[in-house]
């Protein structure tokens, strides 16, 4: 695949190459457009992946901007799955309509934390991260789930407000 | 032991986290590289230690967070922390609120808006400019899928530029992202 560094998702996205004031406005931002653009790579594809392989990262993502119907989003991270080893054995996880209910009990888990705290997140308790450990995720894996899903969370709303600013 | 705190607040807490902080002692390079800037000297976080977890991310993060929040020009330091408000706000982030309703009270001036927030909540009733800033704040949070023209024009009617309107974009969104680490990963406590 080409090198994420040099590419901007959310420019790519939006189209913005259509759209000249647009991206000066955002190169007025430059440094937080770089890590914005960086803080996606250590979330989708950072150099070690431990227990959540690209595919499913890229599968989680795809679900989260489809609950909030960024199909700019849903749509790259969708393509992104694609390309990914695995990726098409993960597409259903894509679709939120799947709760994947023949999925093992550390997938089930995975998935209904990143449902509750993408669209409900003051909802979360205490109680969501024990029924992560007891299946069978570690401190750190907790903690990259939930980078994950912030990360993917501030990307669209990002991309919602520059959508606006792009179309009026 | 302490007591949680489930009450919006300006209060100064404490943070006790659900999962193991990484232990200073004990970290590795990467670790200690990511750790190294952060944006104080003071005492290092547990909440910044739990994000250490994943250092190739918090290495990242914790740049971008400033970048968002302090960069010179465009939105007010006082718009951006009505922003970060209105998200921990409406995603019941108390800790993240705390901090940031004590932030806009030292650099405004003016607690009457915190009061009016914390005591009436989505139907605030606050100064036109506030109200603006609060009210697309909760809409882009609340609703990321449905913010449009009528957004856009009640931020250009209290004479928001582009550039002010991208900056409290970005600080609105990165309080959806802190909110979903802060909220999720542990939870306030009174101070001892």
């Amino acid at each position: 695949m080409t090198s994420p560094s040099t590419t901007d998702v959310i420019d790519t996205v939006l189209g913005l190459d259509r759209f000249p004031d647009l991206q000066a406005l955002r190169e007025q931002r430059a440094k937080l457009k770089q890590l914005s653009q960086t803080s996606y790579q250590a979330a989708l594809r950072p150099t070690d992946p431990r227990n959540f392989s690209y595919a499913l990262r890229a599968a989680l993502a795809a679900r989260m901007a489809a609950l909030w119907k960024s199909q700019e989003l849903s749509a790259h991270f969708r393509a992104l799955l694609e390309r990914e080893d695995e990726g098409s054995a993960l597409a259903s996880i894509a679709d939120p309509g799947n709760g994947a209910e023949d999925a093992d009990p550390r997938l089930q888990a995975i998935l209904a934390h990143v449902d509750l705290v993408t669209l409900s997140p003051k909802e979360a308790t205490r109680t969501n991260i024990e029924k992560l450990a007891a299946a069978g995720l570690d401190d750190r894996d907790i903690v990259t789930l939930a980078g994950l899903i912030a990360f993917v969370n501030y990307q669209v709303l990002v991309t919602a407000g520059l959508k606006m600013l792009r179309d009026n | 032991m302490s007591q949680a705190v489930h009450e919006f607040t300006v209060e100064a807490l404490d943070w006790k986290p659900y999962v193991k902080p990484v232990d200073v002692e004990t970290a590795t390079t990467e670790q200690l590289d990511a750790l190294k800037i952060t944006p104080s000297n003071k005492k290092i976080s547990d909440y910044v230690l739990v994000l250490a977890n994943e250092p190739e991310t918090l290495k990242e993060r914790t740049p971008l967070f400033n970048d968002i929040m302090y960069s010179e020009g465009g939105l007010s330091r006082g718009g951006r922390e009505i922003g970060a408000l209105a998200a921990s706000f409406v995603n019941r982030c108390i800790y993240c609120a705390s901090v940031h309703a004590a932030r806009y009270i030292q650099l405004e001036k003016r607690p009457e808006v915190v009061d009016e927030i914390y005591g009436s909540g989505l139907d605030a009733n606050l100064p036109e400019f506030e109200q603006a800033l609060f009210n697309f704040g909760v809409d882009l949070t609340a609703h990321p899928d449905n913010v449009g023209a009528y957004q856009f024009y009640h931020l250009r009617e209290i004479g928001l530029d582009d550039l002010q309107i991208l900056d409290l974009i970005h600080a609105v969104a990165i309080f959806g992202w802190a909110n979903r680490l802060m909220h999720t990963l542990g939870e306030p406590h009174r101070l001892d």
